[in-house]
């Protein structure tokens, strides 16, 4: 994770990157009232780095308003899966930018409105024409004011009004397709000085400075990690000098630090960052080679650490390779490695983890721990474009699961185990509710995933309001707890006599508990009340989903082609030890 | 001094840096483009401590001007 590199780097760089076979494919736009020339080159650099092959479209200078509002422009031909509208302050408000406070108070707010509809038309004649999410900027709020200090007294400021069409921007946050970047936030964060360069502009129409365009490009590849949903799940972390400084096992409990001294308390704000992570539902690990009983004593009792026993979803405090933990918790948490972020503070630990599982992201960490936290603070791998309830609950699904694993273990006969947990699903149909974490879902459920097909929320909700598909969910709780909506499946309706299964998908953390039986029961029950004769569902296989494959034949499919089919005429056995309740 | 420009432009044009001379220039040579010219600028003004001002930034032509403005700035490349 080096962001030393410059432009220079990414410009060449973008010359000798070919597509590969298996990478992800994605389609970036780029639109701009000014030279965005290093933009596209530094996105395919990027993308291609994180194993995503990005073919870009780049307008023609200053011309996004044609390209947005002629529905045969290139840009619409392109068919990208993602547009960039970067929008510009001194482009937007042209003269007034300089001579707003010789607009009469009457027509300043006509004025923002002309400016906000305008904005408006373009983005939403967008929507209409295209699949693609477009990210809007926010508009920078300049710094300088010609009434100066007096400036906070003005009412209708050149400030206030920049701010009111960022707010109104930001609103339409509310719909699918149309999300806002906090522009405004990028140039505080780096300072107006730095991002706009006076010669730069006036001799090339440069409005974001050549040193920070791979850094704007770093913002701009939030959206690529969420919406081709390659985000982070869970950080695993080492102990000794990256939870607390000193080591535990030379120093004791009462020696290493961490609280009130100048290094305990950088510990303990990343701690506090990691804490915040984990409330939005970023799990957490532990991979650290220490004495059990030394390390776990300091998270029981220690009164300055912050992360507590149930903040962690895995802990490996043992002797044992690095890596081979790491490849445990993978698999105990039921994810990817590629889901999996290593903060470890010892350099040769992190090469070797990088060398042996390159899937992982193993995070550069800094000498210093006053610098910690910014690890946090600078990451972009954990972005969605939406937080769902299942994000801010999982934390806490993931201590029921813990609990649930103690609970089989005690079991011989796992069915015994599976009567005992008193499992209920609750299927529900695609609402505004369910949607967002149905769309996260076939975004991010690899393993037991029948199709694989990714959807985009506004794509689900399309689905759920045609009369030509079925879009539901299962929320799954036992008596550990809700473990939320888990699973999802689209039907297509394809004519009286047959229904397609276009999507089927249980998260991994519920699989091989019967619920997916009782989804697949649903999806019978339903065809028969509506005269269906047949149901076909297909499996497509992919490097991760082979604990899918067999499923339609066991439960009785027969193979028809590429197809498994069920009649419905035919009864299935199904799991008895679960309780329906149905939302209708 | 001569040769840390060179090296600037090699690394910055990705080229090798026999082909610079002098007359090098966008007419002659291919990788240098209206664009990654001001990245070449950024990274000569980081290494050498100095800024171009608009007039010299429009005035460099090929990387004959460039040595010409560390004469006038007074930085030795010879």
């Amino acid at each position: 994770m080096k962001n030393e590199e410059n432009l220079a780097y990414f410009l060449n760089e973008a010359k000798t990157i070919k597509p590969r076979e298996l990478g992800r494919k994605l389609r970036v736009a780029f639109l701009a009232s000014s030279t965005i020339n290093g933009f596209e080159e530094t996105m395919r650099v990027k993308c291609y780095k994180k194993g995503i092959d990005c073919v870009t479209y780049v307008a023609d200078y200053n011309q996004y308003n044609q390209e947005l509002l002629n529905e045969n422009s290139g840009l619409y031909q392109f068919k990208p899966d993602i547009t960039f509208l970067i929008l510009d302050t001194r482009h937007i408000l042209g003269d007034y930018f300089f001579s707003w406070y010789s607009v009469p108070y009457d027509d300043r707010s006509k004025i923002i409105s002309k400016k906000i509809s305008e904005i408006e038309i373009v983005c939403n004649t967008f929507a209409k024409n295209s699949d693609s999410k477009l990210i809007v900027t926010s508009l920078q709020i300049p710094n300088y004011s010609p009434y100066g200090i007096d400036d906070g007294h003005v009412t209708t400021s050149l400030r206030q009004i920049i701010s009111q069409i960022n707010t109104e921007l930001f609103q339409w946050n509310l719909q699918y397709k149309l999300l806002t970047y906090d522009f405004d936030q990028f140039v505080r964060k780096y300072g107006e000085n730095n991002i706009f360069n006076y010669k730069q502009f006036f001799s090339g129409d440069i409005k974001i400075s050549t040193e920070y365009i791979p850094k704007f490009v770093d913002e701009l590849m939030r959206y690529v990690y969420a919406v081709t949903g390659i985000t982070k799940k869970c950080i695993v972390l080492d102990l000794d000098n990256t939870l607390w400084g000193g080591i535990i096992g030379e120093e004791g409990f009462d020696n290493i630090k961490l609280g009130d001294n100048p290094v305990g308390r950088a510990f303990v704000e990343f701690q506090k960052r990691l804490l915040a992570l984990n409330q939005r539902g970023i799990l957490l690990a532990i991979n650290s080679k220490n004495n059990f009983n030394d390390a776990i004593e300091v998270i029981q009792k220690h009164p300055s650490m912050i992360l507590r026993e149930d903040n962690f979803a895995c802990i490996k405090i043992n002797w044992d390779d690095k890596v081979v933990n790491l490849q445990r918790i993978a698999e105990e948490l039921n994810i990817g490695l590629d889901s999996l972020v290593f903060f470890d503070d010892d350099p040769i630990n992190q090469e070797y983890v990088r060398e042996s599982l390159p899937d992982v992201l193993v995070v550069d960490f800094p000498k210093d721990p006053s610098q910690y936290s910014q690890i946090i603070t600078e990451m972009k791998e954990f972005e969605v474009l939406r937080i769902t309830e299942e994000d801010i609950q999982r934390s806490s699904m993931y201590l029921g699961q813990k609990r649930r694993k103690e609970l089989e273990n005690k079991f011989d006969d796992y069915n015994e185990f599976l009567k005992h947990m008193n499992i209920q699903v609750e299927v529900k149909k695609a609402d505004s509710f369910t949607i967002p974490r149905i769309s996260q879902l076939t975004l991010k459920t690899n393993q037991f995933n029948m199709t694989t097909k990714r959807y985009q929320e506004d794509e689900v909700s399309k689905f759920s309001s045609s009369d030509n598909k079925i879009v539901e969910c299962v929320q799954v709780s036992d008596k550990f707890g809700d473990n939320g909506i888990t699973g999802t499946y689209v039907i297509e309706k394809k004519d009286d006599e047959e229904w397609i299964i276009d999507t089927f998908l249980l998260s991994c953390r519920i699989m091989g508990r019967g619920v997916e039986e009782i989804m697949i029961d649903q999806i019978i029950e339903k065809a028969r009340l509506s005269g269906i004769k047949r149901i076909k569902g297909e499996f497509i296989p992919t490097t991760k989903n082979k604990p899918a494959e067999n499923f339609y034949e066991k439960l009785g499919f027969d193979k028809e082609d590429n197809f498994w089919v069920f009649n419905t005429n035919n009864i299935m056995k199904k799991p008895e030890h679960i309780k329906v309740k149905k939302n209708e | 001094m001569s040769e840390k420009l060179y090296q600037i432009i090699s690394k910055v044009f990705s080229i090798d840096s026999n082909r610079i001379n002098d007359e090098t220039s966008p007419e002659n040579l291919e990788e240098w483009n209206s664009f990654n010219f001001y990245v070449l600028l950024d990274e000569i003004e980081k290494e050498f401590e100095m800024k171009f001002d608009l007039d010299e930034l429009l005035g460099i032509k090929k990387v004959g001007d460039l040595k010409k403005i560390f004469t006038k700035h007074g930085i030795n490349i010879e």
